[in-house]
C-alpha cells in the first residue's frame, strides 16, 4: 500500500515538473516538447514486479486509425519504448519471433492464454492515433496470469516529438518496480561544433539520454565547459570564459538567462557541482591565490573554503546525502580522490591503486556507495573506474576506447555516462554501473565532451 | 623620453599628413594640433570619437598610439594568439620552471621594462592527457609560476593577469610527444 502511494506520488510530481517545464514556454533553449498528460483516474497497480521472474512483452503499438500519420507514432512509440526498457535492463523480455508466431492480437481484449503460452508474464499494450497535428498514446499494462490491469496511461501531446510518449511509457513501467526511470532524462555535455572559426569557442547542449533531440544552451561564442545540472534540472552550471577567465555561471534553461556566480571575486573558478537539495554549489577556486575546494549558495552568496592544504584541490562531487564532499587533491604527489565533510573536516583518501585518479562523481543512489572516475592506468591511457568507498574495491569499466574521461550518474545510479576519445575525436558513451553494456550516443558533429547527466 | 616624444611626433605627423591626403583640404585642428602625449587617454573629447562601425581614416587613435612610443605588434586581440613574447615550455604534470623557461621570462622581463605600455594576460596551457578540471588547475598553477617569476624580476604585478584554457585551447591538436610538449606552455597573450 504504501509503495503504492509512493508511486502515486512521484508519478504525478514528475508530471507536474514536466507540465510546468512546458507552461514556461519554448524559451530560448528547448524545442517544444510534447504535452504528457495523464489519463483520467486509472485503476492503480495491483502487482509489484520483482523484475527478475517477469517476462515482459512489448507487442507492437495498433493504431486506432489507418493514417499514415497514427502508423508512424505507432512505430516510433514501439521501437523507442522497447530500446528504453532494454536499455533501463530491468526486465527480462519475450523475443519478438515469439510474439510474431501467436495470432493477432485484439488490444481491447488480449487473448492471455496465447501470452502465457510464449512464456510472458506481463503484456503491454500500447495504441496511438494523430488527430489535427495532436497524438495520444494509451498504455495498458495486464498481468498475463490474471488478466487484471496493472497501469493504464493516456498521453496526449503535438506530434513532432512522438519520442517523448515512449520515453514517459517506459518512465511509468520503471515505476511498477517502483524504480526511477532513465527514460526521459538529459544530458548535458560540450561540443565544438558551432566554433567560431579561428577562435575555438565551445558551447554547452543538451540531448536526450538516447543521444536524440539535441539542442545548445549556450549562445555567448565564448569557451564554455563543465556542465553540471541542477537536481530538478531547470538550471545548469557551467564554466564560461565569457569575461576573459574561467568562471562559474548557471542557466536557467527553459527561461534563457544566466547569473554570473564568481567573476567579481577573482581568481579562476571552475568545476561547479550541486548539492543534492539544489541549495550549495560546491566549486573550485583560486581566489585565494591556491586552488581550493569552495561551497557557496546557489546563487553565489557566502562563499566558503574548505581546504587549505596548498595543493590542487579540484572537481568535488556531492555524497548523495549532502553531508559529504569527494574532491581530487595531488597533496600526495598525484592526482587522487579524497573525501571530506562539508565542513572541510574528517579528510580521507578513497583511491589508492594507481597513480593518477581525478574527476570523482558519487553515485546519487544511496543503495551504491561507490565513486566513479577517471584513472590512468599501466598502458597511459585514461579509463573510468568504480571505487566501492567502504571496502576500496576497484572495478574497471572501460579498457581500449582511447581515453575515456568525465564520468557522470544517471540519477538512479543504475547508469553513467562519460566521454571517450582517441586522436582528438571525441563522443559520448553511456553504460549501466557494471560496465558490461557501452554504447556511443549519436550526440551530434564536433568533438563531444564532459557530459553531465541529469533529471 | 624626449627621444621617444620626437620620434612619435614625428611618426605622428607623417601619419596624420598620410591620412588627410598632404596639402589637400584642412584638417580639422583637433587632428592635426592634439600634442602626443605619453597618456593621450582622456586627452581628446569623446565627440571625436568616429561613430561604431563608420569606415575611415582614424588618425586621432593612430596618433594616440604611436604617441605612447610602442614599436611591437600585440597578440591576436580576440584570440590572444601570437605576439612579441615567446611561449615558456613545462614538463609533464609540472608547473616548474625549467632553466630554458627561466632564461626565456629574464628575456621576457627587460622586454617588458623596454616597453612601458605593453600588459600581458598570461595563459596556462596543457597537453590533452588527464582530466579538464586537473589541467584547468595545473594551467593555472603554471600561468601563476611565469607571472610569480617575471614580477620578481620587476615587472610590476598590474601589468600581467593570468589565465588558465587547460586543455581546452591546445596549440597542437596531435597525438603524440611532440604536440603535448608544444602543448605544455605558458602564453603571453600581450596587449597595450
Amino acid at each position: 500500500m504504501e509503495q503504492r502511494a509512493s508511486r502515486s506520488r512521484a508519478s504525478s510530481s514528475r508530471l507536474n515538473s514536466a507540465a510546468a517545464a512546458l507552461a514556461a514556454g519554448v524559451g530560448l533553449l528547448l524545442a517544444r516538447d510534447s504535452r504528457p498528460a495523464q489519463a483520467p483516474p486509472s485503476p492503480p497497480p495491483t502487482i509489484v514486479i520483482g523484475g527478475e521472474v517477469d517476462r515482459f512483452a512489448i507487442p507492437d503499438c495498433i493504431p486506432r486509425k489507418g493514417d499514415e500519420a497514427s502508423r508512424e507514432v505507432c512505430r516510433t512509440v514501439t521501437q523507442v519504448l522497447r530500446a528504453d526498457q532494454q536499455f533501463e535492463g530491468l526486465f527480462r523480455f519475450v523475443p519478438q519471433s515469439l510474439m510474431s508466431a501467436i495470432p493477432p492480437m485484439d488490444p481491447e481484449a488480449p487473448n492471455f492464454t496465447d501470452w502465457k503460452g510464449i512464456g510472458a508474464t506481463v503484456l503491454v499494450v500500447s495504441r496511438a492515433q494523430v488527430t489535427g497535428g495532436e497524438a495520444t498514446v494509451e498504455l495498458r499494462v495486464h498481468s498475463v496470469a490474471t488478466g487484471q490491469s496493472m497501469l493504464s496511461k493516456r498521453y496526449t501531446g503535438r506530434d513532432d516529438n512522438p519520442r517523448i510518449f515512449a520515453h514517459q511509457a517506459s518512465d511509468d513501467l520503471m515505476t511498477l518496480a517502483n524504480y526511477r526511470g532513465v527514460a526521459r532524462t538529459k544530458i548535458a555535455f560540450v561540443s565544438d561544433r558551432d566554433a567560431v572559426p579561428g577562435r575555438r569557442t565551445k558551447e554547452i547542449y543538451v540531448i536526450d539520454y538516447d543521444g536524440y533531440n539535441p539542442r545548445r544552451v549556450t549562445v555567448n561564442r565564448s569557451l564554455n565547459i563543465l556542465p553540471n545540472w541542477s537536481p530538478d534540472g531547470r538550471s545548469l552550471a557551467y564554466v564560461s570564459y565569457r569575461r576573459g577567465n574561467p568562471d562559474i555561471f548557471v542557466a536557467s534553461i527553459y527561461e534563457g538567462r544566466s547569473a554570473d556566480l564568481t567573476s567579481d571575486k577573482g581568481g579562476a573558478a571552475f568545476a561547479p557541482s550541486f548539492s543534492p537539495d539544489g541549495k550549495r554549489i560546491a566549486y573550485a577556486s583560486s581566489r585565494q591565490g591556491n586552488m581550493d575546494i569552495w561551497v557557496a549558495n546557489a546563487d553565489g552568496s557566502s562563499p566558503r573554503r574548505l581546504t587549505s592544504t596548498g595543493a590542487l584541490d579540484t572537481a568535488p562531487t556531492w555524497s548523495p546525502t549532502g553531508q559529504e564532499i569527494a574532491f581530487t587533491s595531488d597533496r600526495s604527489g598525484t592526482p587522487q580522490i579524497y573525501v571530506m565533510d562539508t565542513e572541510g573536516l574528517n579528510v580521507r583518501r578513497v583511491t589508492t591503486v594507481g597513480n593518477w585518479n581525478d574527476a570523482p562523481a558519487w553515485n546519487p543512489s544511496k543503495q551504491f556507495s561507490e565513486i566513479a572516475y577517471t584513472a590512468r592506468l599501466e598502458s597511459g591511457g585514461f579509463d573510468i573506474a568504480v571505487v566501492d568507498i567502504a571496502t576500496r574495491q576497484v572495478r574497471q569499466l572501460t579498457q581500449g576506447r582511447g581515453s575515456c574521461e568525465y564520468p557522470s550518474w544517471a540519477p538512479s545510479g543504475r547508469h553513467l555516462t562519460f566521454a571517450c576519445g582517441r586522436g582528438g575525436k571525441w563522443q559520448i558513451a553511456v553504460a549501466d554501473r557494471l560496465g558490461r553494456t557501452i554504447t556511443m550516443l549519436p550526440a551530434g558533429p564536433g568533438k563531444n565532451e564532459q557530459p553531465d547527466w541529469g533529471p | 623620453m624626449t627621444c621617444r616624444l620626437t620620434r612619435a611626433c614625428v611618426i605622428l605627423a607623417v601619419v596624420a599628413c598620410l591620412a588627410a591626403g598632404c596639402g589637400g583640404k584642412k584638417r580639422p585642428p583637433a587632428v592635426s594640433t592634439a600634442p602626443p602625449t605619453s597618456e593621450p587617454s582622456g586627452r581628446t573629447p569623446p565627440t571625436e570619437v568616429p561613430p561604431a562601425g563608420e569606415p575611415g581614416p582614424d588618425v586621432r587613435s593612430l596618433g594616440a598610439e604611436t604617441a605612447r612610443g610602442e614599436d611591437f605588434t600585440p597578440s591576436n586581440a580576440e584570440t590572444g594568439e601570437g605576439g612579441p613574447l615567446e611561449d615558456i615550455h613545462f614538463e609533464y604534470d609540472s608547473a616548474n620552471l625549467t632553466d630554458q623557461a627561466r632564461t626565456m621570462l629574464e628575456k621576457h622581463a627587460l622586454w617588458f621594462q623596454s616597453h612601458r605600455a605593453a600588459k600581458a594576460m598570461v595563459e596556462g596551457h596543457c597537453d590533452e592527457r588527464g582530466t579538464v578540471e586537473y589541467n584547468l588547475a595545473l594551467g593555472e598553477k603554471r600561468a601563476r609560476a611565469a607571472r610569480d617569476y617575471l614580477v620578481s624580476l620587476g615587472v610590476a604585478s598590474d601589468r600581467l593577469r593570468t589565465v588558465s584554457y587547460g586543455k581546452e585551447r591546445p596549440l597542437d591538436a596531435g597525438n603524440n610527444e611532440a604536440a603535448w610538449a608544444a602543448n605544455r606552455r605558458a602564453h603571453f597573450a600581450v596587449s597595450r
